[in-house]
């Protein structure tokens, strides 16, 4: 079954082997963390401590959890990723979508799709994926087959709703990692968009990670694990003359 | 005359290796498709279109220590390039292995398929879902 809802800002949408209730159990696991992380909640634990009406030391383990984890990407990623916005306030916008997703798939059975937003986690057969294109986001821009152990995909742009990026003139105008997890995949698309090619090369160099990006020319950049897993649906029967 | 002629000799065999280096080189140059070094065009056969087989470039020092340019060609055209770093640490051979390098538009379009079952984009608001790819997906797969 298929369940669509709204939560964190945006759509969530669900595709399962099972029943009403698995649908109705990952739709709760996106409220709760939007209640508890949401900055666009005046009630949330991370708006009361953003107002200082609540103590760090006195937040709950999954807040505290959420900013180690989001600290941990801030150094992975030599401070290109960050949890901090300019005033200062801490942001956890960056880790929360990829760690509902993450534990909406462990709610789940074997044979699933979670597409938050636009980030993807897959579980059980292989299935091809497209990435939208940045020009015209009623197009694809290519298709890809998440298989093996690459069950992840996120996509960021440089037009992206949020605060969550703050870099300057953004190089590229989209960026996807492909990776083992939504986490991973996830921040390293905010962190390349964050920090143009320079970040690029680190996180490729860095990460088991495959990446697509395209530049504000609409020019393609991809490492050699996005060309094989291009889904093509065509055997190679035409060979060139030599 | 007889060191004359002999002189022309090597000219024109020099001639036609130089030709057939550039041949080779034009013929890589559209099969790869990508910004690879041109050391691969050095050792493989050049005046005799591509044959199939893997050749392996000569050695060309550059910032990750000494690499070659292997490419695979099977019926007339390039089937894979690869880099092959001789030398240096581990995670410098990586680096140049799992580079984002430019990728032309129309390879990747012909990758576009009918039978997607997500599509991945920039996070879009609740608003901008409704005309997203992944609203249309939602409404036909129900």
């Amino acid at each position: 079954m298929r369940h669509v809802f709204d939560s964190m800002g945006t759509t969530i949408s669900v595709e399962l082997d099972g029943t009403a209730d698995d649908a109705a159990r990952v739709e709760q696991i996106f409220h709760g963390f939007d209640r508890r992380f949401s900055l666009y909640r005046d009630d949330s634990e991370l708006s009361r401590i953003a107002a200082g009406r609540l103590d760090l030391v006195d937040s709950s383990d999954a807040l505290r959890e959420a900013y180690a984890l989001a600290l941990e990407w801030r150094t992975a990623t030599g401070g290109v990723f960050t949890p901090h916005r300019p005033d200062g306030v801490i942001d956890l916008n960056g880790v929360v979508k990829a760690l509902a997703i993450e534990r909406s798939g462990q709610s789940l059975g074997s044979d699933w799709i979670v597409n938050a937003g636009g980030d993807i986690l897959i579980s059980g057969a292989d299935r091809v994926v497209g990435i939208a294109d940045p020009v015209d986001r009623a197009a694809l821009l290519c298709s890809i087959v998440l298989t093996g152990r690459r069950r992840a995909m996120a996509t960021s742009g440089s037009a992206e709703r949020g605060d969550h990026i703050w870099g300057r003139s953004p190089e590229f105008a989209q960026a996807t990692v492909v990776a083992d997890d939504i986490i991973t995949a996830d921040v390293l698309a905010t962190a390349i968009i964050a920090g143009g090619s320079a970040t690029l090369d680190d996180v490729t160099a860095q990460f088991d990670v495959d990446v697509l990006t395209v530049d504000r020319d609409g020019q393609l950049r991809a490492t050699p694990g996005i060309r094989t897993a291009l889904a093509t649906g065509q055997p190679d029967s035409e060979q060139a003359e030599a | 005359m007889n060191t004359r002629q002999a002189l022309t000799g090597i000219f024109a065999t020099a001639t036609v290796i130089i030709v057939g280096w550039q041949v080779g080189a034009v013929a890589l140059g559209q099969g790869a498709a990508s910004s690879t070094s041109s050391t691969a065009t050095t050792t493989s056969n050049p005046a005799s279109g591509l044959k199939s087989g893997t050749y392996t470039g000569s050695n060309e020092q550059t910032q990750f220590g000494d690499v070659q340019v292997e490419i695979t060609v099977a019926n007339g055209t390039i089937t894979d390039v690869k880099t092959v770093v001789l030398t240096g640490n581990e995670g410098r051979s990586d680096q140049i292995n799992s580079q984002a390098a430019p990728i032309l538009r129309s390879e990747v379009l012909s990758s576009q398929s009918a039978n997607v079952a997500s599509v991945s984009g920039a996070t879009y608001t609740s608003d901008a879902y409704l005309t997203s790819l992944q609203s249309a997906l939602d409404k036909a797969k129900g």
